[in-house]
């Protein structure tokens, strides 16, 4: 801008002083011209009286040409051109006008002297024409002799002009530099500024809002990201990461600096393959095991005009739910063997009988339907006090019952299975509390049961009671700890291939624990392999 | 122009990735072969080693390509002909893994501690794979020198082999065929140890500019 200004005012001056010199010239041109001829007429007029004084001899000492022709246009004498050589001289205008008006001017390129020269004629008393000339000053003549001072003024000039330019320029520019665009209408400036001063502003105003818009977007998105569990990933076409949440990371394990490739991140193949899929086109989901955790991973694709420009990769932790389902599926197996196995067992012993077999071997093949019967009808009445427990919890009448007593009763009852494998029980103790009498008989029925099942020849069971806790040791086989979370699954089984040859239906600990959760008690368990297991109920302080 | 160069950079980049990655996954499906005896396992390395092989020859001509019209210098340089040189080493983890698959289906069981020690081996010989693969995703000299350091466990492991299965051998073992394949399938992984180790060893070229044996 500066640049600008400054070369069109320095054009302008420069430009000015040209034609103001070029119209000087034509100025002074005309005033030397008639300066010229009055003087050339004065000359004349001195020069016509000396020659009609009588001193036509001197002519030839004057300076200037002087031509005397007589009327008829004939020379008579010339003091600088021989008059033999002369033509005639009626014809020139400066001749004529002078015969007609007594005196004539003209100025013209004279042949004989090869120059521009004014002439003027005067018509003398005698009649004859005295012509004066002299030398045009052309305007080159003139122009060479003003060079110099020409030069210097121009030089002068121009060197003005250069400064004053780059003065005003910068002048000009300068209270535009000094605007303070951040409050664009606090300015004293230009007023010529003032209708862009004030559209700035208002933009500035939009700006401004949607800046802030912008960014609150930004800060929403990063908190969304950054507090959800789930790692997500964003990618282009080339896989690199454009966008990622610190859970991915974390997810992935990496310390996220420098991620160019996705890969980088994870190249297990599930993972490959669904983030190809997905660039691909197509939604895709795999699964991915890190460490002991297992995740999900879904990718989308994401267009634009219908071109693929990148993917949406979110990674959720399953592991809960694929290990829900592991639960499920096993549930699922243990029941259907619970149950389809003596259903299966009957139906074979009766399609043998039926097809006809001797007395004796019928007897057997009775006494195992009605064994096989039995375990079913013991699974079924499982399922039954469990789904009790389950809904009518509430319903329960509850009453003070002695452990002890209960305890006691129980241990006659299962006097017979004790004596066959010779395990001696012991009651300890003595404990009274509010509770439901049924409900508590099969808990210690179920807990002294298993402790019976569960042991060595020789064993012992001992039934503790404290003042508000029931306990139920043994010294037998034991429950591994892999198995140990699990025991009060239904129809959870620690050795699947054993539970056949013990009986029981896989239910008791649940209702173990069903009748705990019932009394708002806790279960605390302490078991080691092939030593000992040791089950409490602890009741709450009433 | 030198935009363009940098995309390409990051492409070659991208493609070893994914080239370990594949190597990784066929090492994987081999030893699983060996462990498991699944048919889709050795379909798997099979796919993979393809697989492999069409990613060296892209990475071999992106490679011949960056270096015929672009001219790297220095450290651009050395990533390209490291490049060129890991290739070759994944190549072979994947010719190797194709062949202990293949060969898994004739062993049977012999009931030695050799057989212990080789999925020893074959963990050690991911575990190579996936650090070799690790070391130049994050261009980490320490990762790489580790991959040198596991060597020698391979190596190791190797030997006592070897030698349970000569005395296999010599005590007149009645299944000596499966002694064979399995001394042959150690010493396809004691192999991709090497690899795994020269892919390291690239790497570290790759940064430091310096390729020596990292072991000596």
């Amino acid at each position: 801008m500066i640049k600008k200004i400054f070369r069109a005012s320095f054009l302008t001056a420069l430009l000015t002083l040209a034609v103001s010199i070029f119209f000087v010239f034509g100025i002074l041109y005309q005033y030397f011209e008639g300066q010229l001829i009055d003087e050339l007429k004065s000359k004349a007029e001195y020069i016509s009286y000396a020659i009609e004084s009588g001193a036509l001899e001197k002519i030839n000492d004057v300076d200037e040409r002087i031509t005397i022709i007589a009327p008829d246009g004939t020379v008579i004498a010339d003091n600088k051109v021989n008059v033999a050589e002369m033509e005639n001289h009626l014809e020139r205008s400066e001749v004529k006008q002078a015969l007609e008006n007594g005196s004539g001017t003209s100025v013209r390129y004279s042949e004989t002297l090869t120059e521009k020269i004014i002439y003027y004629a005067v018509r003398m008393s005698d009649g004859n024409i005295m012509r004066v000339s002299a030398k045009h000053y052309t305007v080159m003549t003139i122009l060479l002799g003003l060079v110099q001072p020409i030069l210097v003024v121009l030089l002068t000039a121009a060197i003005l002009c250069f400064i004053l330019s780059s003065r005003v320029s910068k002048n000009i520019v300068k209270p535009i530099n000094s605007l303070d665009l951040d409050e664009p209408e606090n300015n004293e400036t230009y007023e010529e500024l003032a209708p862009l001063l004030k559209k700035i502003s208002r933009q500035k105003k939009v700006i401004g809002e949607q800046l802030q818009d912008a960014k609150r977007k930004q800060e929403e998105f990063r908190l969304i990201t950054e507090n959800m569990s789930e790692g997500f990933l964003v990618i282009d076409a080339e896989r690199n990461v454009l966008t990622h949440n610190s859970a991915a990371l974390k997810i992935l394990g990496n310390s996220g600096e420098n991620i160019s490739d996705i890969f980088e991140l994870n190249r297990e193949k599930p993972f490959r393959e669904t983030v190809e899929n997905a660039l691909s086109g197509e939604k895709a989901a795999g699964e991915i095991g890190l460490g002991e955790r297992i995740y999900s991973v879904i990718a989308n694709p994401v267009f634009e005009n219908k071109k693929i420009i990148g993917a949406v990769i979110i990674i959720l932790d399953v592991t809960e739910r694929a290990h829900r389902e592991q639960l499920r599926r096993e549930f699922t197996a243990n029941v259907s063997h619970e149950l389809k196995t003596p259903l299966t067992s009957i139906s074979g012993f009766a399609e043998m009988m039926m097809n006809g077999v001797s007395d004796d071997v019928a007897a057997d093949f009775s006494r195992s339907i009605y064994d096989e019967a039995q375990r079913l009808i013991a699974s079924v009445g499982d399922i039954i006090k469990l789904s009790e427990l389950e809904e009518n919890s509430a319903r329960f009448e509850r009453e003070t019952v002695d452990l002890r007593e209960l305890a006691e009763n129980i241990s006659k009852r299962l006097k017979f299975a004790a004596d066959d494998k010779n395990v001696t029980i012991t009651i300890i103790g003595n404990a009274q509390i509010n509770g439901v009498r049924k409900i508590l008989d099969e808990m210690i029925f179920n807990l002294c049961d298993n402790a019976i099942k569960y042991n060595k020849q020789n064993g012992t069971v001992e039934i503790i009671l404290e003042k508000d806790s029931l306990t139920v040791r043994d010294t037998g086989i034991g429950i591994p700890e892999s198995a140990q979370s699990r025991i009060f699954e239904r129809f959870y089984r620690v050795d699947k291939g054993r539970s056949r040859a013990v009986g029981g239906t896989g239910l008791g600990l649940a209702i173990v624990k069903h009748g705990a959760i019932c009394h708002n008690a806790e279960i605390r368990f302490k078991s080691e392999e092939n030593e000992c297991t040791e089950i409490s109920v602890v009741f709450p302080e009433p | 122009m030198r935009n363009y160069f940098e995309e390409q950079l990051s492409k070659l980049n991208s493609e070893l990735l994914l080239m370990g990655a594949l190597c990784e996954d066929a090492i994987s499906c081999a030893v699983k072969c060996l462990t498991e005896s699944e048919s889709k396992c050795k379909e798997g390395a099979f796919s993979a080693e393809c697989e492999i092989d069409r990613k060296e020859r892209e990475i071999e001509q992106l490679c011949m390509k960056l270096l015929v019209r672009q001219q790297p210098v220095a450290t651009d340089f050395r990533t390209v002909t490291a490049a060129l040189k890991m290739i070759s080493d994944m190549e072979r983890i994947g010719d190797q893994s194709r062949d202990i698959a293949e060969i898994a289906d004739y062993v049977t069981s012999v009931g030695l501690q050799a057989e212990i020690n080789i999925s020893d081996m074959a963990r050690a010989a991911v575990e190579m794979v996936t650090r070799s693969v690790n070391s130049f995703v994050k261009r980490d000299i320490d990762t790489a020198h580790s991959v040198a350091a596991m060597d020698d466990t391979v190596d190791a492991l190797f030997l006592k082999i070897k030698g349970e299965l000569i005395a296999a051998v010599k005590s007149g073992h009645e299944n000596a065929e499966a002694l064979v394949d399995l001394l042959m399938i150690a010493k396809y992984f004691e192999r991709i140890g090497d690899h795994a180790e020269n892919i390291a060893e690239w790497v570290v070229y790759a940064i430091t500019g310096e390729h020596k044996n990292l072991i000596g």
